[in-house]
């Protein structure tokens, strides 16, 4: 029988989104690998993609913008026999928290770390995020974004090439599991860079 | 013995020992049964500028340095022409300087007796130039009266490696002093009053403190003056297998592990000074909403900004009492003297696991980087309090379960069925997060309803003095041994009592009883605006007569206080 994370909170997020399909296919891969719900810390990063804080029922930490990789390093090594975790967005993990993934990266810290990259501040209404195209047009850059954008791949393989680092697209339900799955295996540090459109405020990005 | 307390200062650039000759008088004082109290100035630089050690010494209790200094040893020429006004018309200063060779206005303005003292010529004779520091040594072993063989010990035990230079640079001071200083031999007696066994700087003795208290996760991102800690405690993970100490990213990363850290059950302190604070805010308030119990060991400095980063500053009282956005249950201790920095390093781990909320430590350079000596810190065994733990929580455990005093008690991850959300956004019992106003509220006064057993757990302030005395001093921190030193020490010292807070947030509504029982009220605060003034004013009605105030980096010395507290 499945372990089952879920709390009885239904989930808030636009229907179509793909954090939908991210919850399912977190959930599945830690039951095929019988991650016990006690001993398992999931963190979120304030953003929609935080917003799968309520939707769990583990041991959670719905922490700070940008802040949930520290939160989830000081609890691996305080106790490194948790299963530790973390779910946010670009704008949290590539932008306003980007020291702590360098530090978590350096040290290649068994955590978890799942992105949905959505190449915008979706909460608070879609602003230029991280990983938004050079040029795009959105609420806080009207004219065009003048930025080029992170690549998370090449620039976490360029601190340590020995963390677990890809990137899947999210319409692709086979990959998403599979790079889940051997992202939870990996014996170190790795993140998924499941990148997804927002069906709210994505589509500006190609206007 | 003449005269209680002695006072002696080294002086010298950066890179030339100051520290290392100044704690080795200390050991030597140590070995010979004096209680010392000690203070040093440096600049923010590893080379060149001017240090000093200075260290009074008695054989009674020393509560704090003193200003003025009884020998001063220049280690390399002119530098002690910035010390004129510490001298007295019997300060002997000793500098590798002909008299004639002085800039005659200096010489001019000074008091004292000025010897010359041939460092360079004797460290050439040893084969060094490095020892000029340990020659000096040397020179106060013999006008002090020190045991000779004794001194080489505790030099040797010190330099380990070079034992052998250091201890023909001992000889060759005490030598030297007995042939041509003679006539300053002070002929001290040792007839000790009390046996003492060890000295220790503040952030030493809030370290060990730390570990007494059980303490196993220290969290910190280096940061003059609180950087002693962190070294020090790095320096003890061999000896304590359970100890972490992380020097983390920066200082937001340093707060934020700390939450974690102490959410999946460690013991969790980060230290910091002022700007490292500003940095820790929002993770501060993240512990007040979630209810996890972090420490903060705040090393003041003064500010603004970067500041003055080798000086002293109560500057942080307000800043530390208001951090942290938004509105939850802290608590703000300080420490005044040694013994209580070693104190509030496990009360506040015991405070911070029983209230679950942040508890800020708050020292300064003054206090954390000057050395007392005082009983052996390390034999100490404090009472732990891991605060409420529930171990077989029922299914339907509720982490913020509504409850008499507010305190609910906290499952640690790995508790079977002890599953929950901890939460930066308000949240219901369980922990998922709300915008329902009763909760919000109920919440909130669940919170804030912890601060009645907050009052009850921190620590009570000290009344010293006359109790019925007509003129109270109030103060808190570092200031306390300065104010015990000029009350030692100036005539009509049964005119005062002197009230030290050690719980500066939230305030005793006693205090204000004991305030009450005194006709002339005097704040005195290392600080320009008197920041306890302010939080007592926002308690009740209090118009102290007098408030003194100093701001210039430096902290008060017991002189000082004397003849304000005369005028
Ligand atoms: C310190 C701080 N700054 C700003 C915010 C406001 N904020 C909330 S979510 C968010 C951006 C979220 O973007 P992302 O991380 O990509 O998540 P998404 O909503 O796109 O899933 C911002 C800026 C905040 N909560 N905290
Ligand atoms: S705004 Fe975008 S990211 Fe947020 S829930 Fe809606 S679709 Fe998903
Ligand atoms: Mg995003």
């Amino acid at each position: 029988m499945p372990t089952n994370y879920r709390s009885s909170i239904t989930p808030t997020w636009c229907p179509g989104c793909h954090n939908y399909l991210v919850f399912a296919a977190i959930q599945k891969n830690l039951s095929d690998l019988n991650v016990d719900s006690s001993n398992l810390v999931m963190n979120y990063d304030i953003g929609c993609a935080g917003n799968f804080a309520d939707f769990f029922k583990t041991y959670g930490f719905h922490t700070l913008h940008g802040r949930s990789i520290a939160t989830a390093m000081g609890e691996k090594i305080a106790n490194p026999n948790l299963f530790v975790c973390v779910i946010g967005g670009d704008g949290g993990i590539y932008g306003e928290g980007l020291n702590h993934l360098v530090s978590a990266v350096r040290s290649n810290i068994n955590i978890k770390v799942f992105v949905s990259n959505n190449f915008l501040y979706s909460l608070t209404t879609g602003q230029t995020s991280p990983t938004t195209p050079k040029g795009s047009r959105t609420k806080s850059t009207p004219t065009g974004n003048i930025n080029v954008p992170v690549d998370p791949v090449k620039l976490i393989k360029s601190i340590n090439p020995d963390v677990f680092v890809e990137s899947v697209d999210n319409r692709d339900m086979v990959k998403l599991n599979d790079t889940i799955k051997r992202a939870l295996e990996f014996p170190g540090f790795a993140l998924v860079d499941m990148i997804q459109e927002c069906v709210a405020f994505g589509k500006q990005l190609n206007s | 013995m003449s005269k209680k307390v002695f006072t002696i200062k080294f002086a010298g650039p950066a890179g030339m020992g100051i520290k290392s000759v100044g704690q080795l008088f200390s050991k030597i004082l140590i070995a010979h049964d004096f209680n010392l109290s000690d203070y040093s100035e440096y600049p923010s630089l590893v080379r060149g500028g001017h240090n000093t050690c200075q260290i009074s010494f008695s054989q009674d209790k020393v509560f704090a340095p003193h200003y003025f200094i009884d020998i001063l040893f220049s280690i390399v020429p002119n530098h002690w022409p910035q010390h004129l006004g510490e001298f007295t018309k019997d300060t002997l200063i000793f500098s590798d300087e002909q008299i004639d060779q002085i800039n005659p206005e200096f010489n001019q303005k000074r008091k004292g007796k000025f010897l010359s003292l041939p460092l360079k010529t004797l460290a050439n004779e040893i084969g060094s130039a490095q020892v000029v520091n340990t020659i000096s040594l040397g020179v106060a072993a013999y006008l002090f009266n020190f045991d000779l063989e004794l001194t080489k010990t505790i030099v040797c035990g010190f330099y380990k490696n070079f034992c052998d230079l250091n201890a023909r640079a001992i000889q060759s001071g005490y030598d030297y002093a007995k042939t041509n200083f003679s006539k300053y031999k002070l002929n001290l007696i040792y007839k000790p009053t009390t046996k003492t066994t060890d000295f220790y700087e503040g952030n030493e003795a809030y370290s060990l403190g730390f570990l007494a208290g059980k303490g196993d996760f220290y969290c910190a991102y280096p940061m003059t003056p609180a950087t002693g800690a962190l070294h020090f405690l790095a320096a003890k993970q061999e000896a304590y297998p359970n100890l972490k100490v992380i020097h983390a990213e920066d200082e937001v990363g340093v707060a934020n592990m700390a939450v974690g850290a102490a959410f999946a059950g460690a013991r969790t302190a980060v230290g910091t000074s002022g700007g490292g604070f500003a940095l820790m805010n929002e993770a501060m308030s993240l512990c007040g909403v979630s209810e996890v119990g972090v420490v903060y060991y705040l090393v003041s400095r003064p500010g603004p900004a970067t500041g003055i980063p080798t000086y002293t500053a109560q500057a942080d009282l307000l800043h530390a009492i208001n951090s942290g956005h938004g509105e939850f249950p802290k608590i703000v201790i300080a420490p005044g003297d040694i013994d209580e920095s070693f104190e509030m390093g496990y009360q506040s781990l015991n405070l911070a696991a029983k209230i679950q909320t942040p508890v800020i430590v708050i020292s300064d350079k003054f206090l954390g980087e000057s050395s007392t000596s005082t009983q052996d810190l390390t034999k100490i065994k404090p009472e732990i309090d891991l605060g409420d733990i529930e171990k077989n929580p029922n299914s339907d455990y509720k982490r913020y379960q509504y409850s008499q005093g507010g305190i609910s008690p906290r499952t640690i991850p790995g508790t079977q069925n002890g599953q929950f959300l901890a939460n930066s956004y308000e949240h219901d019992e369980y922990g998922f997060s709300t915008e329902d106003a009763t909760t919000a509220k109920k919440m909130f006064d669940k919170r804030n309803s912890k601060y009645k057993l907050a009052l009850k757990l921190a620590p009570k302030a000290n009344l010293f003095g006359n109790k019925s005395a007509k003129k109270l001093i109030i103060s808190w921190g570092s200031t306390k041994g300065p104010i015990l030193e000029a009350l030692k020490n100036i005539k009509n010292s049964s005119d005062f009592a002197f009230l030290q807070l050690k719980t500066l947030w939230p305030i005793n509504p006693d205090i204000k009883k004991i305030i009450d029982g005194f006709k002339e009220i005097i704040v005195i605060e290392n600080n320009g605006t008197g920041q306890l003034v302010s939080i007592l004013k926002s308690q009740f009605d209090f118009n102290p007569q007098k408030i003194h105030l100093k701001y210039d980096g430096r902290p008060f010395f017991p002189e000082e206080i004397v003849k304000k507290l005369n005028n």
